[in-house]
């Protein structure tokens, strides 16, 4: 049977975008492995005890960065303990406090806000999404981190701890406040987008039924776009774990763990996670097995993020179930 | 005839475009990576050399950064002609490899506007990094009370390596210290921190209050001179031996009147 020639083009540019979708998947895959191979070294060499703790992971750092020419004497001991805490308090205190301020805000913005003013805010909420960490690290830099340092940390407050960790503002409350403010809208809109989702059959039943708008909101919009709030909250959290740039600025540089004993004091302590740490050292990536130990904590890093987008996925599924695609 | 006439124009332009590059390419050109503190002087030096006799239509260059280490590990792996380097050889870095000196800079130790101290001296210095002297209180004329807060650099840094082959002598930099990446974050953070102290590359001074070290300013006429001893060197690192126009070069960087008025403009020339 001839084949028209409108049919045979399709099929040649089927062809050709499979082509390409394969090649991310073949480019991802080599990136996966190249960063895997480049990391194996520390690795191998700290066991377990990589993700452990012990010694001063800053001081480690630079022995290793200072390791003798012959590469049978290479130093690779580092206790990561106090970057991977770093990483995992910094997601999960700044994703938790986004989770409720973007519900809200998208319940307000679909539900109960004026035409006029979800005009003026959905634009403005995707615009902030869009806006680079860099200029969310330069505000924190020139504007957060000397206020807090020189007004709501006191001397006496400096003093208790001198010896152990200086508190000059870069700490770990600036850094969850600029961090919240960075992936709130990107949660704000992906909650608001599952709500205007929720057919409005359901809502006008539950009305119908009796109850308020107010109710309905909760007991049935909400609840149904449960699986896109945790969509919402894993994709911020991927953006979280791998914010280097903003973070290195605002979060202190410091290996340091912060105590939450310690009080108030808690948030006013440095700390530095992964990404950051990665940032601060690139200019070492030549020193090999310096190098080595970077890509070390970038492979951490990249394993999170697919375990993330993975849970991402499963998390959106019960959407479907419904028709609501996302 | 008309057709076979524009085949003869796109033939001659095709032609034209891979010759061109050849011709260009005849020229040598001299590559260079490394240090983000020498890159600012040998971008100076390029249209000088260029402009002189010695130079003139011999020769171009490229240059890219990305720090001491890379210049060092880019020249020794045959990258690059030239490593710009503003840290001293390491007994890690691999042999056979030429240091040609090209000029200094110095290294300010720095504190807030706001402090009252004036100069350190050496064993201050070492007590305040080290993390043996916490308080301002302990530092007299300072006219704070409050705790010290260290800037320093990563290790990864040539600063850092200069800064504790100048100051430091054996001891270490406290591991409280903040870990910043580049002389403008250090610059940035003392200035809007009172309490703060670092250490920066004499061109990153604006705005923070270079101290006096064993009673000398940290200025670019006592560097010169002689009297401000903390001045690290900028080396121009080559595979073996520099030859032909390369070598050239870094001999006109080292000895020639006008390289010399250039470093000597924001650096400290060789004597």
């Amino acid at each position: 049977m001839p084949q028209s020639s409108a049919a045979r083009s399709e099929r040649r540019a089927e062809r050709s975008l499979g082509a390409l979708s394969s090649l991310v998947l073949v480019l991802i895959t080599a990136m996966c492995l190249f960063v895997l191979l480049k990391a194996w070294p520390s690795f191998s060499h700290n066991g377990p005890m990589w993700f452990g703790w012990g010694g001063n992971v800053d001081d480690q750092l630079a022995a290793i960065f200072n390791s003798p020419a012959n590469p049978a004497k290479w130093d690779y001991t580092i206790r990561t303990w106090p970057i991977l805490y770093a990483t995992a308090l910094l997601t999960i205190v700044s994703v938790a406090i986004g989770i409720v301020v973007s519900t809200l805000a998208a319940v307000f913005i679909v539900e109960f806000a004026p035409p006029s003013v979800k005009r003026v805010v959905s634009p403005v909420v995707r615009l902030l999404a869009a806006v680079p960490s860099v200029i969310y690290g330069l505000i924190g830099i020139l504007v957060l981190v000397p206020f807090v340092g020189n007004h709501l940390i006191g001397d006496g407050r400096k003093n208790s701890v001198t010896f152990v960790v200086q508190l000059s503002g870069a700490s770990l409350g600036v850094a969850v406040v600029i961090l919240t403010l960075m992936i709130t809208p990107i949660m704000i809109a992906i909650i608001a987008d599952a709500l205007r989702a929720v057919p409005n059959g359901w809502k006008e039943g539950a009305l119908a039924l009796g109850a308020n708008r107010w109710r309905v909101m909760w007991t049935v919009v909400v609840r149904s776009a449960r699986p896109a709030i945790i969509a919402a909250a894993v994709i911020a959290a991927a953006r979280a774990i791998g914010e280097g740039i903003m973070l290195a600025m605002v979060s202190g540089s410091v290996g340091f763990a912060p105590n939450p004993l310690d009080g108030i004091t808690f948030v006013f302590e440095p700390l530095r996670p992964y990404a950051a740490t990665i940032v601060d050292n690139a200019e070492g990536l030549s020193v090999k097995p310096f190098g080595q130990t970077i890509y070390a904590m970038a492979a951490v890093l990249l394993f999170a993020s697919l375990m993330l987008s993975l849970g991402g996925t499963l998390a959106k599924r019960p959407l479907r179930k419904y028709g609501v695609r996302l | 005839m008309s057709r076979s006439r524009i085949t003869l124009a796109a033939v001659a332009a095709v032609a034209a475009m891979v010759v061109a590059p050849a011709a260009a390419s005849a020229k040598p050109i001299i590559t260079l990576s490394g240090s983000t503190s020498v890159a600012p002087l040998t971008s100076k030096l390029f249209p000088a050399f260029l402009a002189s006799s010695l130079g003139k239509g011999k020769v171009s260059f490229k240059q890219y950064q990305g720090g001491s280490d890379v210049g060092i590990s880019d020249v020794s792996a045959g990258r690059v002609t030239i490593g710009n380097s503003s840290r001293d050889l390491k007994s890690s870095d691999s042999g056979g490899l030429t240091w040609n000196k090209i000029a200094r800079d110095a290294l300010c130790v720095a504190v807030n506007k706001s402090n009252g101290a004036s100069n350190l001296t050496t064993a201050q210095v070492q007590a305040i990094f080290s993390g043996s002297t916490r308080s301002w209180s302990d530092i007299p004329g300072s006219g704070k009370t409050g705790s010290i807060n260290l800037y320093v650099r990563t290790a990864a840094s040539g600063t850092q390596d200069a800064f504790l082959k100048l100051f430091m002598g054996s001891s270490t930099v406290s591991n409280s210290a903040a870990q910043k990446a580049s002389n403008g974050l250090i610059q940035s953070s003392v200035k809007s921190d009172p309490n703060g102290i670092g250490y920066v590359s004499f061109d990153f001074v604006g705005g923070i209050k270079p101290l006096q070290y064993q009673g000398v300013a940290c200025t670019l006429t006592n560097a010169k001179s002689g009297a401000y001893s903390a001045v690290r060197n900028f080396w121009m690192v080559t595979r073996g031996a520099p030859t032909g126009i390369t070598s050239t070069f870094i001999r006109w960087v080292q000895t020639s009147t006008a390289a010399k008025k250039i470093v000597a403009a924001g650096w400290v020339p060789l004597v």
